[in-house]
């Protein structure tokens, strides 16, 4: 379990270019996201599609240890728009393998 | 309290923040968007021990629900970011003390010295947190801590619905502690469990900024006889007691 | 001594592949209850938050600081040139890497989030003894292999590739006993002479694995030893176990002259750990095997020195143990001269005992040590057919 997660996140990294291109395509739903509101994102819909996972750890870094903390932009605000953590997230994780443990911890609000 | 200072200091990447992101006719609101831990500061706490009554569990039970703490229900084990001591000389000749004992926010933490990976840190206003994302689970901090003050994340904790979703639940096999309340303080609140002493309690806990002359803290700390909890370890801790 | 001299054992006896199945089995089983605590969390552990490491770090420790006492007899042929002992450098070397993966499978394994262990590469706080020690072991095991490499390869480098090893595994174990010796907050084990006190306890329980794998060794595969060379690892034993009675009696008369020591002084003797300290690390760890060595009939049987190479092992164990749970056993003095009490258990001796995953956990290291060493003796060319003693030799005798 320990080193499935381990590899997965090997594989993904050496792939991700790829991966991520083709799963976001290839899962989008053809009416676009179920539970989206708002135009934008806090950053370009395609580089957030991209990036937001080093964005996000990026984030944490500077929030957690230097206290940078942007209110508009904190993970508790992610609910404004995407509605739906299960609709939104989870889909496309599920659909690409990945188990992100963010929300293990983090509670998305509702 | 520091909110002056604080505006202040947010003010130009609030600004700068609030052009990019809010959309055109929008006006930025009061509270300042973006917010960062300054070496202006120096977060402490004073406990006016004399105040604090036996029965009163008021900071421990808001320290729970802040920050979601269970209780396992295995005393050995459960974790605890705050706690009630009692304090007995050996003779039995006084009556005993009662005063919450927490994390003491050392200068210089043993905690943050010993750990591998610089997950234990000390931010530069001064409040000493443990950053759950890389702490590897190796406890060395546990051992070094001289006031009890962490925990280890012995089971799972799931995400409840009536958990405060400003203070994530934890993830096991991961060392905690108080964090001053640190999403608090830097929006400009006390923390919780100051909070609830002054509305509930007898007014025995008090929060500042030490560096700031004009604060109640500093002035106190300044003119009171205040003691920290064994300072002949030359941590310097920032949890004063008064009365002791 | 002839590179020829040196051979490989068969391995092809009932007995090896017996032995090579036990240990295998506990090393799957410390596998299992590696995964068993992994997925469960530390909470099917007995540990708790008052000790917070507990057997596997106990295993765990014993082994890494045995193994750098193993070192010890290939250091006595380069360093010291003692050069009777130069017959068993290859197998010295070999055991302390041996016994080093053993200890340090275990340790890492035990963390709350292994998974995360790469961190510690990324992020290195240098203040940190453990960071050091993340250096200090694996250095150790890359000069233990340049020193094989040299004595199997290119004899001229041996002097300076086992002085380093020498040096290294000093360095180490005043590594691993700073992990404690530096810790303020604990009062049983907060001293400079700490890190001095495992060096010699990793000397005399490293000699007596030593000699009790070569006595064990040589029998089983029916090769030669000459008796001398087993009493000249004797009285080495004796040697080191008088080190540590030593340091420990300084350390005990150091601590009486300061009153504020005497209110842990008094629980560690008298306390809920008194048994492990009297008995184990007293009595198991250097006085009995004194009294059976020093016996001039009991010290010159194959008999006598197994057995007090045995206490000198378990009370190594002892000694750590004692140092560990014992030493976060003791309440932390939060208010010095006065009693206290709350739902954290503040003021109270802590109470372990280990569960079986912990036993389980701890003994797979210890099988992985033994496994490494079966195969090593079995693939490498580590102990000669012969072991000779030189001529005018002769070892003291009580």
């Amino acid at each position: 379990m320990l080193w499935s997660r381990l590899v997965v996140m090997i594989l993904v990294l050496l792939l991700s270019g790829s991966i991520q291109a083709q799963g976001s395509d290839a899962v989008r739903p053809a009416g676009g996201w179920p539970g989206l509101k708002g135009d934008k994102c806090i950053q370009p819909t395609d580089w957030m599609r991209k990036n937001h996972m080093e964005f996000l750890k990026q984030r944490r870094e500077v929030t957690v240890r230097e206290g940078v903390r942007i209110r508009d932009e904190s993970l508790l605000q992610c609910q404004t728009c995407h509605t739906s953590r299960q609709a939104f997230c989870d889909r496309c994780h599920q659909y690409v393998g990945v188990h992100p443990d963010c929300f293990d911890c983090h509670i998305y609000p509702k | 309290m520091t909110m002056d200072r604080r505006t202040v200091l947010g003010l130009g990447g609030a600004v700068a923040a609030g052009a990019i992101l809010l959309a055109p006719g929008v006006r930025l609101i009061a509270a300042p968007n973006k917010t960062e831990a300054s070496g202006a500061q120096r977060w402490a706490m004073l406990i006016d021990v004399n105040h604090c009554t036996a029965a009163c569990t008021a900071c421990t039970d808001a320290c729970r629900t802040e920050n979601n703490v269970p209780l396992f229900g295995d005393p050995k084990r459960d974790i605890h970011w705050i706690r009630k001591v009692e304090v007995q000389d050996e003779e039995g000749r006084r009556p005993p003390l009662s005063l919450p004992v927490l994390c003491n926010h050392c200068e210089h933490p043993p905690c943050v010295h010993v750990c591998p990976t610089e997950a234990s840190f000390i931010r530069k206003d001064g409040i000493v947190l443990v950053d759950k994302h890389r702490c590897i689970g190796c406890r060395y901090c546990m051992i070094a801590c001289p006031y009890k003050a962490r925990s280890l994340v012995y089971f799972q904790v799931d995400v409840d619905k009536a958990s405060n979703p400003r203070v994530p639940v934890r993830g096991k096999g991961v060392v905690e502690k108080c964090t001053f309340c640190v999403h608090r303080v830097d929006d400009g609140q006390q923390p919780a469990c100051v909070e609830a002493c002054q509305a509930a309690g007898e007014g025995a806990m008090l929060f500042g900024d030490l560096n700031d002359p004009q604060s109640e803290i500093a002035q106190r700390v300044r003119t009171l006889k205040t003691e920290t909890i064994r300072a002949d370890l030359g941590l310097k801790p920032h949890v004063h007691y008064q009365g002791l | 001594m002839q590179l020829s001299d040196f051979t490989t054992i068969e391995g092809r006896s009932f007995g090896y592949w017996a032995l090579m199945g036990v240990l295998g089995l506990f090393v799957l089983l410390g596998a299992g209850a590696f995964l068993y605590v992994e997925i469960m969390g530390h909470g099917v552990t007995n540990m708790n938050n008052q000790v917070v490491w507990g057997a596997p770090h106990v295993f765990a420790i014993a082994l890494l600081v045995m193994a750098s006492g193993a070192l010890n007899l290939a250091s006595m042929a380069t360093v010291f040139g003692a050069s009777h002992y130069k017959q068993f450098r290859r197998f010295s070397a070999f055991l302390a890497i041996a016994l080093l993966a053993g200890g340090l499978i275990v340790l890492l394994l035990d963390l709350g989030r292994p998974e995360r262990l790469l961190l510690t590469m990324i992020h290195m706080n240098f203040g940190s003894m453990f960071t050091w020690n993340v250096f200090l072991y694996s250095g150790f095991m890359v000069l233990c292999f340049l020193y094989l490499w040299a004595m199997m390869e290119h004899e001229k480098w041996v002097k300076v590739a086992g002085s380093s090893a020498f040096a290294g595994r000093l360095i180490l174990t005043t590594g691993t006993g700073s992990i404690f010796g530096v810790i303020q907050a604990r009062e049983v084990f907060h001293s400079a002479i700490t890190a001095p006190t495992f060096i010699a306890v990793s000397l005399s329980s490293g000699t007596a694995i030593c000699l009790l794998l070569l006595m064990a060794t040589y029998r089983q595969t029916g090769r030669e030893m000459d008796e001398k060379l087993v009493h000249g690892m004797r009285n080495m034993m004796v040697f080191f176990l008088l080190a540590v009675a030593y340091l420990m009696v300084v350390e005990k008369f150091t601590k009486s002259y300061s009153p504020a020591f005497y209110e842990v002084e008094a629980w560690i003797m008298t306390g809920p750990y008194a048994l492990l300290y009297w008995g184990g690390v007293v009595t198991l760890g250097i006085l009995l095997p004194l009294v059976i060595l020093f016996n001039p009939g009991w010290s010159n049987t194959r008999g006598g020195i197994t057995t007090a190479a045995l206490c000198a092992v378990l009370g190594e164990v002892a000694f750590v143990a004692h140092v560990l749970i014992a030493g976060q056993s003791y309440p932390l003095d939060l208010f010095p001269g006065y009693n206290i009490s709350s739902p954290f258990l503040d003021g109270q001796s802590a109470s372990y005992s280990p569960a079986a995953v912990e036993y389980m956990l701890g003994f797979g290291g210890v099988a992985l040590a033994g496994i490494l060493y079966l195969l090593g003796i079995r693939f490498f060319r580590l102990l000669p057919d012969k072991a000779v003693a030189p001529e005018g030799w002769h070892p003291w005798s009580p």
